[in-house]
């Protein structure tokens, strides 16, 4: 398979490489905290109470939406509370969580699945037992793969994207180095459920035993590999498709409209364990890297703690700093006393260190020539400094992918990205205020218009009254006049019969 | 986050080392004057750089070691007569420094070349001091007593080359009789170059503009000598007289004042060096450079607004 490259990005050698990718078991966690806001889509309502016992893989939270999935204890335990908690988020606010004390039995529930007989399954009901596994996209994005896959129906080219392009970042790698088995049988899954004619498997190629591994394990033909040169943001979904396949997906668009699924490495893992081992997603490996500490990754029951995880290794004694998710995409924490998430990929432990401040921009170009997309970062820089939302928009804001390759190269030191995060915010915040002044607008025109209607159709009935009665006043004057008549001819019949008798 | 490559202050530092050579040229044929002129030049720079982010209620300290100050006079003190009396450097470079550059709101912001802007300002309203040129070496405790005493110096100045032209030209004198080269002002160029492409090579500009700009003066400089050879300078001489190669390298790949898309950056450079033939060949100053830079300046946003490069996913 060849490997094409595509323009922009950054290669940036690995700052804490490593001999050998390994995994660390983590022991069972005293307690777990679990988030009941997801990355995407409405927080969960619990269906459990303090107090209450719950065995490990039982669902705990779940919500109505369909695109959302369920919620699982991680451990069992007891429901020691509901409340608000620091969850790993870059707005650094609490959300509400459930938190489960351990009672150290590991006791698991009995979930529902396929077992190893999966392609007797049918389609839609594996994509439920993925649903109900929790299972979402696990590279960072946390896109729940059950919408992907109701979307990926009928899709012609399954893409497993195991290049892991962020620096530092392992934990992918170490799944694919000691997880062959389960990927290749969860590609198989996903082949099955979609009926692509073939399955991607792409991996950058300084990840060569990740690559044997699976290569050895592998014996379906329709299973090829790509291996794609070690540079920053190859991972980025519509990139690596237009890298493997040249196909270009519009802005705004889906891979999905192209017939293509992209599913991170670690999702098919956790679809294989869904679907075949019948567990639902209660665990990830998660990379411990940075200059405090020997890198390496820890397999973590989902809701323990940094903190946790991070005393498993050889942390020294100094002040640190932490930063969570990539060392490119990740976001700066203050804290480790919040829960391990299902996009928690890597925890950066370094060094205390002094930030440089910020330089102004001196339009130098680097970050243009960087920018896998195209776009013009300091351009961008220039108005959403300014807030100006509008011109944001023209240099296509929203095509940003925040991959920071120009907050790197940025020899004036200036956070880019941060700005147009910022502003992306901005724009959302805008166009919701935006459309609530409309429809405020609209309500208020209508009931203008609805008083208007109302007075003339009152005017209007007022008037067919009193034509009404006009008529009926006219008719009844003629009526008068008949009246008037009879009671003549009346009175002339009396005076005749008198006249008579007389 | 984890800086890689120069940093803004050490782009500015690169920039100033490489007019070295081309500064060591001019010393070569003209003395003490340009190494003086630089001097005073940089003083002052920082003294009103300074003075006026101190009034702007800015950390003083940070902005003088950005050297973007040092660079603007570094490129003015190169740009005028080195000849030229003390209080020349001075006024133009706080006229660079604050018209062109603080009170737009600093480095990043100007629209315009601060250097150019102030050179322009210079020859407009002091035209006398910013044409007499030195023809000769002087050590430098004459230069001193020229800039400073206003020692006269007749017989030892003049017009330069493209000045000589240009009037030579006007009197109705044919080129064919008249030197249309300068061995000083070729070697100038030759060390700016010199300069441009170690630039170039350590990547703190781009090939882009350079290479347009001097695309710019081949191209319209031919077309020129097509419809008149005997009025009409040839390529050459456009290329080695003037501010040609210092305008190419060091003052149009300004990147504050400059086009920032890939596409633009080469409408931009060839627009300057259409615009310096033009300007040489037909308007009322012998060489452009200054004011071909400053007219390109402003028409950047709309060459930006219209070279936007294709957005991935986008037609």
């Amino acid at each position: 398979m060849s490997s094409q490259s595509y323009p922009g990005g950054v290669v940036i050698a690995n700052p804490y490489p490593v001999d050998q990718v390994k995994i660390i078991q983590s022991p069972l966690p005293d307690k777990v905290v679990l988030p009941l806001q997801q990355r995407i889509g409405e927080e969960a309502l619990p269906c459990v109470e303090v107090g209450d016992r719950v065995l490990t893989g039982q669902v705990i939270a779940q919500t109505e939406d369909h695109f959302c999935v369920p919620i699982h204890a991680s451990i069992s335990g007891i429901v020691t509370a509901i409340d608000k908690q620091a969850i790993p988020h870059k707005s650094g606010l609490k959300a509400t969580c459930i938190s489960i004390e351990s009672d150290g039995q590991d006791e698991w529930i009995k979930s529902q699945g396929c077992g190893s007989d999966f392609l007797h399954c049918d389609k839609q009901t594996i994509i439920d037992y993925i649903q109900h596994s929790g299972i979402v996209g696990l590279g960072g994005a946390g896109f729940p793969s059950h919408a992907k896959l109701n979307k990926a129906i009928d899709c012609h080219t399954l893409i497993i994207n195991g290049t892991e392009c962020e620096p530092g970042m392992m934990c992918d790698e170490a799944l694919m180095q000691h997880h062959p088995r389960e990927v290749i049988r969860g590609v198989e899954i996903l082949l099955h459920i979609t009926g692509a004619q073939q399955a991607i498997i792409a991996i950058e190629n300084d990840k060569q035993e990740a690559y044997q591994s699976l290569l050895m394990f592998n014996h379906n033909d329709k299973i090829s590999f790509a291996q794609l040169p070690t540079k920053y943001t190859s991972g980025a979904e519509k990139l690596l498709i237009k890298a493997l396949l040249d196909v270009e997906i519009p802005s705004g668009g889906f891979a999905a409209d192209k017939g293509i699924l992209c599913q991170n490495v670690s999702s098919v893992k956790a679809i294989f364990d869904a679907v075949i081992d019948k567990r639902p997603l209660v665990s990830r490996i998660v990379t411990i890297t940075g200059d405090a500490l020997t890198p390496t990754n820890v397999e973590v029951r989902l809701g323990t703690s940094f903190e946790q995880v991070i005393s498993l290794t050889d942390v020294n004694n100094q002040a640190h700093d932490y930063r969570m998710g990539g060392m490119m995409m990740g976001v700066d924490i203050e804290t480790t006393q919040m829960p391990i998430c299902k996009i928690t990929n890597c925890i950066f432990v370094n060094n205390k260190t002094l930030k440089q401040p910020a330089k102004e921009c001196i339009r130098c170009n680097t970050c243009n020539t960087v920018c896998p997309i195209g776009l013009l970062p300091q351009q961008l820089y220039w108005h959403a400094k300014s807030e100006n939302i509008e011109k944001c928009t023209d240099y296509h804001l929203s095509d940003c992918i925040e991959c920071a390759c120009c907050s790197y190269v940025c020899p004036s030191n200036i956070d880019l990205v941060s700005y147009f995060s910022f502003a992306k915010a901005l724009d959302k915040k805008q166009t919701a205020d935006q459309e609530r002044i409309d429809i405020a607008r609209d309500r208020f025109e209508f009931r203008e218009y609805r008083l208007d209607r109302n007075k003339e159709e009152r005017s209007q009935m007022m008037a067919e009254k009193k034509q009404a009665l006009k008529e009926k006043m006219a008719k009844d004057k003629e009526q008068g006049l008949e009246q008037t008549d009879k009671i003549a001819q009346a009175m002339a019949r009396v005076k005749k019969t008198k006249e008579d008798n007389v | 986050m984890y800086s890689t490559g120069l940093n803004t202050n050490q782009i500015m530092r690169q920039v100033i080392y490489a007019l070295a050579l081309g500064v060591s040229a001019s010393y070569i044929f003209f003395g003490w004057g340009i190494i003086i002129q630089i001097l005073l030049g940089v003083f002052s720079a920082l003294v009103i750089e300074a003075a006026f982010v101190v009034m702007r209620g800015r950390p003083a300290l940070e902005s003088i070691n950005d050297g973007s100050a040092v660079l603007t006079a570094v490129l003015l003190a190169i740009s005028i007569p080195s000849i030229a009396p003390w209080w020349i450097i001075v006024v133009g470079v706080a006229f660079a420094i604050i018209f062109g550059k603080q009170l737009y709101g600093g480095l990043g912001s100007n629209p315009f070349n601060p250097a150019m802007l102030g050179y322009a300002f210079l020859l407009i309203s002091y035209p006398l001091q910013m044409t007499t040129w030195p023809v000769d070496f002087s050590a430098f405790s004459q230069a001193i007593n020229i800039i400073f005493n206003a020692l006269s110096f007749d017989g030892l100045s003049g017009a330069t080359r493209l000045d000589e032209i240009k009037t030579g030209l006007s009197l109705g004198n044919n080129l064919a009789t008249m030197q249309v080269y300068s061995t000083s002002q070729a070697w100038i160029n030759a060390g700016f170059l010199v300069g441009g492409i170690y630039l170039l090579a350590r990547k703190v500009i781009f090939w882009h503009i350079p290479v347009a700009f001097l695309s710019g003066i081949v191209v319209m400089a031919l077309l020129v000598a097509v419809l008149d050879s005997q009025t009409h300078l040839p390529v050459q001489s456009h290329l080695m007289l003037g501010g040609t190669m210092l305008g190419a390298f060091f003052i149009a790949t300004d990147p504050v004042s400059a086009s920032t898309t890939p596409k633009g950056r080469l409408i931009y450079g060839f627009l300057i060096g259409v615009l310096i033939v033009v300007i040489r060949n037909y308007g009322g100053y012998p060489d452009g450079v200054a004011f071909a830079v400053l007219l390109i300046n402003m028409t950047v946003p709309l060459i930006d607004h219209y070279t936007q490069p294709k957005v991935f996913g986008r037609s």
